[in-house]
């Protein structure tokens, strides 16, 4: 089954003297992620939304198997990030900010060399880089070095990379980040494209217009925990709401007035 | 096996196709030596040129005449005599502090008269006193050779037969009167010595500085720029990124260490100067054995130091940090190879061959002085390779701690 299981994961990390005094805070630790859970499943686009900090990035650090949890697990397609990391990282597909490409290096080059990492055929490889290339308008740049490519161009890059592998599972995190509305355009249009192939996307983001168009199902996250996780309508209903953003900033506050923020 | 080469192959594609890196780290280091060091043994030859022809001043009195003649036979540059009679003493003092001049010469009064007068019953030895001034090189390579000269000109009246009846009988001794060539020696020896005199504290350091200058980029770098996590998610072993990256690092540190190499010995001609027999190469006094042998200690070397500049490079956050962190290692490496340099032998002592690089370095030195011990040898290859199998080790359990690799 090609569901992507988080299931009640907690992730702490020390303070720096440093990080306490930005946070203004004397405790030592900081729970970043606390017992969060939440189901994707294939053919859908699971969104994951939260105001800076809130611990999106952990939660999809953890997923995609760069940090461990202190308590719970993931499941990816039946894999767990804590005993079977190497076989989840065969499985997904990672895009986010902090996965950088190296300037040195030609969009053709890296492709190839990741495809290899990948252990794919290099006739495949070859396939792949040219729909995906095409898709994304990469092969106009394909050997200029990535230092010296545009940032939107740069991200094009990333994802054709990301999906070498052609991988059931595709996780990015804010993937339409400086781009222009074009390029955001067709990499919200490829995501559809996922989805509609049976793949499980989970999407994470803090722009609630990308949420509402593109997420078939939505949780939202607040100080580390899973606030809501449904269905869009649904979430929208029990709460009384009619829109996300409303939503959205009615459960910041009631943290606020819990003194949790 | 297949990632290992993959992760290899793009590390030595990221320096080979980058001209400026392939510039810096392999064509530099000899280039530079080379310059460096014929220039070094150009300014050794032309200060000893510089001594040959350099006229010598000296200012004398009641010198005798038989003796300046002798002089002018014996020094190609005649020196340039003034009788301290044509000035006052204190003044030719001062020219000699100022080192206008090179050297004083007062002979006693009838100096030669007094020599010959041996068997006169007050006889006493006649006097020359002699100033120099040893903060002036002319004035100090001077005094050198006036003594020789003195003595061995006025050496013969020692051995006056007239004034002893017999020179036979003032001698107790003779040596090599046998007629026997005395000087027994390896003919190669002596330059083997010189070398490994010289080569195990540069090698070291090449080997070194070879490694500081990609290493830090290839890891820390990776992590200061991002592009680490990226290789981080395939699924890639991490025990396979630590060997590629280690073995690609350590095949561009010896292609910078073996530029550096070509550097010295091309410019041991030079260096060296005239120590060296003309019509024969230096490198042709070690067999094609010895060669290997270096070559091997070289290679495991360069494993050991990579090793360590890697995973002191994946702890650091920056390459900033990490270069200087591996400062310390670098200096203390100078240190070994300085240590060991007037020893003129590789050390005997077995444990000695399990501390790394201080265990390459005396090895180094039995190769080049051909006092190559077995058991020596096997104990430096075995122990550097578990060096490296423990920085390997290391390495995969840095690239595996989320506290190092993700550190801000």
């Amino acid at each position: 089954m090609n569901t992507l299981e988080v299931k009640n994961i907690t992730k702490t990390f020390k303070l720096s003297k440093k990080q306490r005094k930005l946070e203004k805070t004397d405790d030592k630790h900081k729970i970043a992620v606390n017992d969060l859970s939440f189901i994707a499943y294939p053919g859908e686009i699971f969104g994951l939304l939260g105001p800076n900090g809130a611990g999106k990035t952990t939660c999809l650090r953890a997923i995609s198997t760069l940090i461990k949890p202190d308590e719970g697990d993931v499941l990816v397609g039946g894999s767990s990030v804590v005993n079977e990391s190497f076989d989840v990282r065969g499985k997904i597909g990672f895009l986010t900010s902090e996965l950088k490409l190296e300037d040195h290096f030609t969009p053709n080059y890296l492709f190839a060399y990741f495809g290899r990492l990948h252990g794919i055929e290099k006739d495949v490889i070859e396939e792949r880089r040219q729909s995906l290339f095409s898709r994304f308008g990469i092969d106009k740049f394909q050997e200029v070095k990535v230092g010296d490519l545009s940032t939107g161009m740069k991200q094009k890059t990333s994802i054709a990379i990301s999906l070498v592998h052609d991988p059931e599972f595709v996780i990015f995190d804010e993937p339409t980040n400086g781009l222009d509305v074009l390029t955001a355009r067709s990499v919200t249009d490829y995501l559809l494209d996922l989805r509609n192939q049976g793949k499980t996307v989970i999407l994470s983001t803090h722009i609630l217009s990308v949420v509402e168009k593109l997420c078939d199902r939505v949780g939202i996250i607040i100080n580390g925990r899973m606030k809501v996780c449904d269905k869009l309508d649904t979430v929208l209903a029990e709460n009384n709401e009619e829109d996300l953003e409303e939503l959205f900033f009615k459960l910041i506050q009631d943290e606020e007035l819990r003194g949790e923020l | 096996m297949k990632n290992i080469f993959t992760i290899f192959k793009k590390e030595f594609y990221r320096v080979m196709s980058d001209k400026r890196l392939i510039f810096t780290t392999i064509l530099l280091p000899g280039l530079a030596i080379f310059v460096m060091y014929s220039a070094m043994g150009g300014a050794i030859n032309n200060s000893s040129d510089d001594m040959d022809s350099h006229k010598i001043i000296v200012y004398t009195e009641n010198m005798p005449n038989e003796f300046r003649l002798y002089i002018n036979q014996e020094i190609p540059e005649n020196p340039e005599f003034h009788d301290v009679a044509d000035s006052d003493m204190d003044t030719v003092v001062a020219l000699l502090k100022e080192g206008d001049i090179d050297l004083i010469i007062l002979f006693d009064e009838d100096f030669m008269t007094v020599l010959e007068d041996y068997e006169s019953l007050n006889y006493t030895l006649p006097n020359v006193d002699v100033y120099f001034n040893p903060g002036e090189r002319y004035s100090e390579n001077s005094i050198g050779v006036f003594y020789g000269y003195l003595n061995s000109f006025f050496h013969n009246e020692a051995t006056n037969p007239d004034r002893y009846g017999s020179a036979y009988d003032i001698a107790t001794f003779n040596t090599n009167n046998n007629g026997l060539p005395f000087v027994v020696q390896y003919e190669n020896k002596g330059i083997g010595q010189g070398l490994s005199m010289l080569l195990p504290m540069l090698i070291i350091m090449f080997l070194f500085s070879g490694a500081m200058s990609i290493g830090p980029d290839s890891i820390a770098g990776e992590k200061e720029r991002g592009t680490i996590a990226t290789l981080l998610v395939t699924p890639v072993k991490r025990s396979e990124i630590a060997i590629g990256k280690v073995m690609s690092l350590s095949l561009i540190s010896l292609m910078s260490a073996i530029s550096s190499f070509i550097g010295i010995i091309l410019s041991l001609p030079k260096l060296l100067g005239g120590q060296l027999p003309t019509d024969v190469p230096v490198y042709s006094i070690y067999s094609i054995n010895d060669y290997l042998m270096l070559l091997s200690i070289i290679f495991v070397t360069v494993l050991v130091i990579v090793g360590l500049i890697s995973v002191i490079s994946a702890y650091a956050k920056t390459i900033k940090e990490a270069s200087t962190l591996i400062l310390p290692f670098y200096f203390l490496s100078i240190m070994i190879g300085i240590s060991t340099m007037f020893s003129g032998e590789g050390n005997t002592d077995l444990y000695v061959y399990l501390i790394p690089i201080y265990s390459s370095v005396n090895m180094i030195i039995s190769i080049l002085s051909f006092e190559v011990i077995g058991i020596h040898y096997l104990l430096t290859i075995v122990s550097s390779l578990v060096y490296v199998s423990i920085f390997i080790y290391v390495l995969n359990r840095l690239f595996q701690s989320e506290t190092i690799m993700f550190s801000k």
